[in-house]
């Protein structure tokens, strides 16, 4: 290392004891800190890591986290990021707070922001990438599906060797032809037809022929066994794939890959991809079957993120939702609840849940009403937007309540006619009922 | 009478970037409210649009890619749509859909593109700016406020022909430069609102339709629907 990177490198390295001891945080200041006395610091850090990327709209976090989980089996010491920290700096903090090991290849599994690939693999020539999807976020939806491709592929053209595994459900990552290595993963569980999908989707045109794109199934959104009947293109041969969904429920999923049978304990279609993309890079790794299951059921707490609140005798679940897609596979989720619930809807509009939001418009809300629900609650400084979208979903006003306050919305819950209770929340009303929770001691700590 | 009325979502499946959708879906309740069946099919690329099958036309915005390939479809509609909206047809256009009805805009890499030229207006760009946030106008002939929001780099000024939607009260609307906010010709409602404009401004949604049952059933007494109360939704 160069005197410059180990100056560098002592003073990300203070900084991070600094801010974690005395501030309790602080996960991209060290990064900053030492990139601005070496700016090829993350080349002298990582330089002995192999190193795997993550990236892609929806699932980057529970994918890392799942496929930590996974190459445990067979590696040991394995670097990753924490949530949230996926952008240069997080990286290069991540790299400076790494204990040692004695490994001479270690394995760093790191999330990475789309945007933010290039400023990686300048320094670092990853061995793997992993795509997981890409759709239109609420936060950026002047921003193209295709732009965000182009951001990430940018990235990869300075790692050319890389092997990229990739969802095979997803047309755009079929789209250009690329040098590096291909994986596919994706779903081989339907019956075959011929199908379109729904007016609200986006990223339907052919790549090669700008036609409309026809499936012979659909996952969700525009993720399924895609074919262009114009022009012939259609998805990639699968190097691995789901072949059976034996059981869903908003805890816990139960298929096979491969034939293989896998359990995982957290609910949702797109989990099941974030899995599925896990035991890929297992595989491509050498991890056998067998251990993926065994990891995937050692590694119960990592599917904590929608953990049940206990409200004064309540089971509630508080999810977040921040785009279409990822509000849909929700609305997918709960709908495999056998038990009669409350379904509470929270919108606010600040800057980090979005200021727009017409996307609610492209949910499905229609669901809601076939569903076993007893009492309907919406609230948040938008509150007249969700519930006239309620109204038009066809939710009888009867079962419908109305409250901003979202202080007051937590008084309700504990009257609520049923157990179980889903919150589905923007980012700040989720924050805010957090900080109301465990001010409440329903849970440890308000921000996480 | 048992009233039905016929929508077309013109490429709705390639324009649809902002929750387009909630139009169709706030049409719908509120014309089973007023009694009205109301059936909805979209007619995209390669499709035939014939202006006798349908009452509405709701078109919405989409991503730069995707408006440009319309740009290039739209063509083979232009005398349908044009015959359609010169016969008093009802129209919602938004955003993308708002500049293509207009002679042209200027796409993502600078390139004119054309559209059908069926309304008198046309569409510049700003230079690495948009406008985005939310939008409050007035309608000068019913005193009507209409609140969305709005996001868009295209600058559009309106023809002779043309009136605004409303009066810019807060916000930028067309241009930012005439206080104009959407166009009106015809039975054609032009705006850059999102929000869905229909679902946060419901006076609008009852116009197209009271407009579309007027057109369809010329002879029938449709007081009834006229007078249905619309609830404030923001």
């Amino acid at each position: 290392m160069s005197l410059k990177s180990s100056i560098a490198t002592a003073a990300g390295k203070s900084s991070y004891w600094f801010l974690h001891t005395f501030l309790k945080g602080g996960s991209s200041l060290p990064g900053k800190i030492t990139k601005k006395i070496d700016p090829n610091i993350l080349q002298n850090l990582a330089r002995n890591y192999d190193v795997i990327v993550i990236t892609g709209t929806n699932g980057k976090t529970l994918t890392t986290a799942l496929t930590v989980q996974v190459l445990k089996e067979k590696y040991e010491n394995i670097l990753t990021n924490p949530t949230g920290s996926n952008m240069e700096q997080g990286i290069i903090t991540t790299f400076l707070h790494a204990p040692r090991t004695k490994n001479k290849r270690p394995l760093a599994v790191l999330e990475v922001d789309e945007a933010n690939v290039i400023m990686v693999t300048k320094y670092i020539k990853p061995k793997a990438f992993v795509f997981t999807n890409i759709f239109r976020d609420q936060m950026d939806r002047y921003g193209e599906i295709y732009t965000t491709y182009q951001k990430i592929l940018n990235g990869v053209a300075l790692a050319p060797n890389a092997t990229i595994i990739a969802n095979g459900d997803a047309p755009i990552f079929h789209s250009k032809q690329l040098p590096n290595p291909m994986i596919y993963y994706g779903f081989a569980n339907q019956p075959e037809g011929d199908i379109k999908a729904t007016p609200n989707t986006d990223g339907v045109l052919c790549p090669q022929c700008q036609h409309i794109l026809h499936y012979r199934y659909i996952s969700y959104s525009n993720l399924g066994k895609y074919f262009c009947p114009n022009c012939g293109y259609q998805r990639p041969e699968l190097n691995f794939a789901l072949n059976k969904i034996v059981e869903l429920t908003p805890k816990s999923s139960k298929f096979e890959i491969d034939g293989e049978p896998i359990k995982i304990e957290i609910g949702g279609v797109y989990n099941i991809y974030n899995a599925l993309a896990a035991y890929t890079v297992g595989r491509f790794m050498g991890v056998t079957p067998a251990q993926t299951q065994q990891a995937f059921h050692q590694g119960k707490s990592i599917f904590g993120r929608q953990e049940e609140i206990n409200v004064d005798g309540k089971k509630v679940t508080l999810i977040l939702v921040k785009n279409p897609v990822g509000l849909n596979q929700v609305i997918d989720m709960i709908s495999t609840d056998k038990d009669p619930f409350t379904f509470i809807g929270l919108l606010n509009a600040n800057y980090a849940d979005g200021i727009d939001t017409s996307w609610i418009w492209d949910g499905d809300f229609e669901r809601l009403p076939k569903m076993n629900i007893k009492q309907f609650i919406t609230g948040g400084e938008r509150y007249k937007d969700i519930t006239y979208r309620l109204q038009v979903a066809g939710v009888d006003p009867a079962k419908h309540l109305v409250e901003p306050d979202l202080d007051k919305v937590v008084e309700m819950i504990p009257n609520a006619p049923t157990e179980k209770v889903y919150i589905l929340a923007t980012y700040t009303a989720m924050l805010h009922l957090r900080k109301v929770f465990a001010t409440k001691g329903f849970i440890k700590g308000g921000l996480d | 009478m048992a009233y039905t009325l016929n929508v077309c979502h013109l490429y709705g499946d390639l324009m649809n970037t902002y929750g387009d959708l909630g139009n169709i879906l706030v049409l719908n309740y509120l014309a089973e409210k007023m009694g009205v069946e109301l059936t909805s099919e979209v007619i995209s690329l390669d499709q035939a649009f014939d202006p006798d099958k349908y009452d509405i036309i709701v078109f919405g915005g989409g991503q730069d890619f995707e408006q440009s390939i319309v740009s290039k479809d739209i063509q083979t509609k232009k005398a349908g749509l044009t015959d359609f909206i010169e016969d008093n047809g009802s129209v919602v256009a938004i955003c993308g859909g708002y500049q293509l009805l207009g002679h042209y805009y200027i796409g993502a890499n600078g390139e004119k593109l054309l559209g059908i030229g069926a309304l008198d207006h046309y569409t510049d760009k700003q230079k690495d700016h948009r406008f985005i946030g939310n939008v409050v106008i007035e309608n000068e002939e019913t005193g009507e406020q209409y609140h969305g929001f709005e996001n868009h780099q295209g600058i559009t000024f309106l023809g002779q022909d043309e009136r605004p939607l409303g009066k810019v009260l807060e916000g930028h609307g067309n241009n930012g430069q005439d206080k104009t906010e959407g166009a009106i010709y015809k039975n054609v409602y032009c705006t850059y609102f999102h929000g869905p404009i229909l679902a946060r401004n419901n006076q609008i949604a009852k116009h197209v339709l009271i407009n579309a049952l007027k057109r369809k059933y010329p002879d029938a007494d449709i007081s009834k629907q006229e007078q249905l109360k619309v609830a404030e939704t923001f």
